[in-house]
């Protein structure tokens, strides 16, 4: 029935290039229609097909429908099931608790020392989740952590107070990682919203939190709406803390299932249930993205963003500036700061111990100084190869795509523009398996298993969709008169694109293109389940050691990457300060 | 004289019959030798642990013992599980392995055993000891793990210190006080020993005492932490590596049967070089290669006459894995898996 729906979509496709004639524009939107389709469809197929065999990838065999069975007829499965909604609703609610209160200080509010922050913002993301983990781990851990010591202390309580390992705790460290990129998704919005709806409610006496929560809140509220499906459908795909925090208390969610039939830790891997296991979360996925959509374009209907001159009056915060910056310094202290100074500490030690005398006189630069020993140059190649040769295809197919729906007649400009937001509706574990399968079992026509390329295609295709629209919106607010004054001097089309619109949004894409880099340099899930000896990057090296126990290494480590990242980050926070901030174009 | 003449004839021919008898023992290893010098090339898969230098003075001793130039191509493992998988793969659409010889723990042997991807070689015809050759001549061992609970000494104390397998089953240790890895065929290795009915039971009770579970590296990491305070099995390489760094984690010794997966190393149904990739093999069991292995890798052979694993195994109740436990292990450590809460049940 679906491939029947596809097929005729497919015809009317063809149809309606032919009925308007093959120029040289339709022919080259064609291609890149032809080429998103590929690259989009392929994995999802493969996912498809695996769930319908038994066997190993190559062995072919009868299309079956016993994983699916076998999967679904298991109560326990609906468990996980619950779990994983339960784990992407509570991430997302945490996330929201501090990226909305952030980003509206930010950017409504005269609140002190904003490029420090923004940096800061940045430098999280940098910092690999689990690193993160054990820093929560020291602090909220029933038996270790520190948190509970004192709190046990000071009320004379026998049961520790809090306990990090059950859903919520799950949801809380997920939630407060996901800040940034919802920090930076939310900024646009509210930076380029009218005041003059705040500034009526401050003229007519409302008050500042009154304001923010009549306002400020319902106003964006379609971007919160949006961010907030995209949050759910990275919640539901990520498994490094289902991985970390809720397998040690036995709570497993459907991205845990999938990564550990796929990589089990002995006996051969079962594609085949992994596919079963990613159908209901590329249901799941497709569903959200139809939401996603609707919301987006709700939010274009409604909005408040008027085209005539203004420039945004800061609120003044007055009495409410200290704890206002006493927020933003919480935030940072359990999303930079306090995962920071652990690590270093860590880093410090021959192995992992908590702060005492003892410990003191132990600590050496040793950790430091093995870091080419253990890791190699080969990781560092690779990653760089992914940070850079991920943000330029990702942005060049963008730039092209957005090109045609934007600045075209095309008939089917619709449909690329869909097309180019499907992979936004897959979550990365499942794109990972799915090439994975492709490049073991059709290695002939597809020999880039093991390679840093299919991680370079997985993590392509994944950001496609939000290359995309960054893109449109980018492309948007370019008038059409410069290009068509590009032509009337006689330039060809391709001249116009690259002299006259390139260069207008070149800023824009260059924000994108830093972005991309950075999401791709920490992602860990997709390079995770494509990982061999020859493709590892150093977030599968710090994962890798993670799990051998090299906790003091991986911080030095951590610690390089960090100190890194804060040099590099913040000299494009110079260079891009006239531009806006990192990931601003969303 | 005549009886000193049928004397010296008596001598005279004994000594030709032991030397004709030595040299047919070393004629397969000679055979073996040329038909190796002839492939000039071998892929090598073995562990991260080995490093591109081990190998290489690995490649250096070998080359050196049987008077070869070959060329050694190191492939350090990423996933042993996924790589064994690969292979799987690669040889349903008949593509010939990667690696010509590939040092895996036994699991991952067992699962190419079982889908009949060895090439077996006789081993004991060129002096390998038939203790050491397992898998229908598929395989020979190469190194032990000693699997036993672990605990962090300086937190736990001496009383609590379990003595017995039995010992963690204690109400104390319920509530997250015990750490599990996902390991979970060191249990299945127990069953071999005790039977499937007391293994699953144990186990059972294990699962009632709430353990924390996590990778084996994770597990180890919380123990040092203090969070779990009795790992239910640990190998021998992190307490290798707990001494060298001072960290007080140690094996609770005593406990029998101490669990003892191996590495095995295999020459690969289809390799493009199966002769060096056997003489390797062989090559792997000498003391000059043990020492190399033990100096990258932390393990020796405890079959190996003098290595440390050998000196270690003596007087303990050392439990290996034959090769018609292979299919029970399998599936109990699945089963087992699930009983624990690894995956779904």
């Amino acid at each position: 029935m679906q491939s029947a729906a596809a097929q005729g979509g497919t015809v009317r496709v063809l149809a309606r290039l032919l009925n308007g004639g093959l120029n040289g524009t339709s022919v080259f939107a064609g291609g890149l229609l032809v080429l998103l389709a590929v690259i989009v469809g392929v994995p999802v197929a493969m996912v498809a097909l695996m769930s319908l065999r038994t066997g190993f990838p190559g062995e072919g065999g009868p299309l079956t429908l016993a994983n699916f069975i076998s999967v679904y007829a298991d109560r326990s499965t609906y468990e996980v099931l619950v779990n994983t909604v339960l784990f992407a609703t509570g991430t997302v609610a945490v996330t929201l608790l501090f990226a909305v209160p952030l980003v509206w200080l930010l950017m409504r509010t005269d609140i002190p020392l904003k490029k420090t922050i923004f940096v800061l913002l940045t430098v999280g993301i940098l910092i690999p989740v689990f690193l993160r983990t054990i820093a929560w781990i020291l602090l909220l851990s029933p038996r270790i952590g520190l948190l509970n010591q004192w709190l046990s202390q000071i009320f004379g309580l026998e049961e520790p107070p809090l306990n990090l390992y059950n859903i919520t705790g799950m949801a809380f460290v997920q939630g407060v990682s996901f800040v940034p990129s919802a920090f930076f998704m939310l900024a646009a919005a509210y930076r380029s919203m009218d005041p003059s709806l705040e500034e009526a409610a401050y003229t007519s006496g409302v008050g500042k939190l009154r304001t923010f929560l009549k306002i400020n809140i319902p106003i964006p509220m379609p971007a919160i709406a949006a961010v907030m499906v995209y949050l759910f459908m990275t919640g539901i795909a990520v498994f490094e803390i289902p991985a970390i925090i809720g397998l040690p208390a036995r709570i497993l969610v459907l991205s845990s299932l999938i990564y550990t039939s796929a990589n089990p830790a002995t006996g051969l891997p079962d594609y085949g249930t992994a596919g079963a296991y990613g159908g209901v979360m590329l249901l799941a996925g497709l569903i959200l993205a139809y939401f996603y959509v609707r919301v987006v374009r709700q939010g274009k209907k409604y909005t408040v963003i008027t085209g005539r001159g203004y420039r945004p009056r800061e609120l003044a915060l007055g009495r409410w500036k200290w704890p206002a910056m006493a927020f933003v310094f919480f935030y940072l202290a359990i999303e930079v700061f306090i995962p920071f100074l652990v690590l270093l500490w860590t880093s410090l030690l021959p192995y992992m111990r908590l702060p005492s005398a003892a410990a003191l006189a132990t600590i050496s630069l040793k950790n430091y100084l093995s870091i080419p020993d253990y890791v190699g140059a080969r990781p560092f190649i690779n990653t760089a190869i992914l940070m850079i040769a991920v943000p330029t295809t990702t942005m060049v197919l963008s730039v092209l795509v957005s090109w045609v729906v934007i600045r075209t007649q095309v008939s089917f400009r619709g449909f690329l523009d869909t097309l180019a937001f499907v992979p936004h509706a897959v979550p990365g574990i499942l794109l990972a398996v799915g090439l994975a399968y492709l490049g073991l079992a059709y290695r002939s026509i597809f020999p880039l298993y093991g390679t840093v390329l299919i991680i370079v295609l997985a993590h392509t295709i994944h950001w496609i969709a939000y290359g995309t629209r960054t893109t449109n919106s980018v492309m948007i607010q370019v008038h059409r008169e410069l290009e068509e004054a590009g032509k009337v001097s006689g330039a060809s089309t391709p001249r116009v694109l690259i002299r006259i619109v390139l260069p207008l949004v070149a800023a824009g894409i260059l924000n994108s293109w830093i972005w991309v880099g950075m999401l791709s340099y920490r992602e860990v899930t997709m390079a995770l389940t494509l990982y061999t000896r020859h493709n590892v990057v150093i977030s599968t090296v710090i994962w890798q050691f993670w799990g051998s126990g090299w906790i003091p290494e991986v911080s030095a480590l951590g610690v390089v990457l960090i100190l890194f990242a804060v040099i590099v980050v913040g000299a494009l926070r110079i260079v891009l300060s006239k531009v806006g901030e990192i990931g601003a174009a969303t | 004289m005549k009886r000193l003449k049928f004397l010296v004839i008596t001598v005279i021919t004994f000594i030709a019959v032991v030397a004709s008898v030595g040299h047919a023992a070393n004629a397969p290893l000679d055979e073996l030798i040329a038909a190796a010098k002839k492939e000039g090339v071998f892929e090598f898969y073995a562990p991260s642990t080995l490093t591109p230098q081990g190998a290489e003075e690995l490649a250096a001793a070998f080359n050196k013992k049987y008077s070869l130039n070959i060329k050694l191509n190191y492939n350090p493992s990423g996933s042993m599980t996924r790589d064994v998988g690969k292979i799987v793969g690669m040889a349903a659409t008949g593509v010939p392995p990667e690696w010509d010889l590939m040092v895996v723990h036994d699991g991952g042997h067992s699962s190419l055993w079982l889908k009949k991807l060895h090439k077996p070689f006789d081993y004991t015809k060129v002096g390998v000891d038939p203790q050491l050759v397992g898998y229908d001549n598929g395989t020979i061992i190469l190194a032990n793990q000693f699997i036993l609970p672990a605990y962090n000494k300086k937190i736990l104390p001496p009383q609590d210190v379990p003595k017995s397998w039995e010992d963690l089953l204690d109400p104390k240790w319920k509530g997250g006080k015990l750490g599990m890895g996902t390991a979970t065929h060191h249990l299945a290795r127990l069953a071999t020993f005790w039977g499937e009915e007391k293994g699953t039971k144990y186990v059972k009770a294990l699962a009632k005492q709430q353990p924390s579970l996590g990778r084996l590296g994770e597990i180890y990491s919380r123990l040092v932490l203090g969070e779990v305070l009795v790992a239910i099995t640990m190998t021998d390489s992190y307490i290798h590596s707990a001494k060298r760094k001072g960290a007080p984690i140690v094996h609770a010794e005593g406990i029998e049967p101490v669990i003892s997966p191996v590495y095995n190393a295999g020459v690969l149904k289809n390799a493009l070089h199966p002769n060096v990739g056997h003489l390797f093999a062989v090559f792997l069991t000498t003391p000059a290669a043990q020492e190399i292995w033990e100096k990258y890798g932390g393990q020796t052979s405890a079959f190996v006459s003098g290595t440390p694993a050998y000196k270690y195994a003596q007087g303990k109740k050392v439990l290996y894995m034959a090769q018609d436990q292979v299919k029970m292990v399998d599936r109990l450590t699945k089963e087992y898996g699930k009983i624990l809460g690894f995956t779904k049940k």
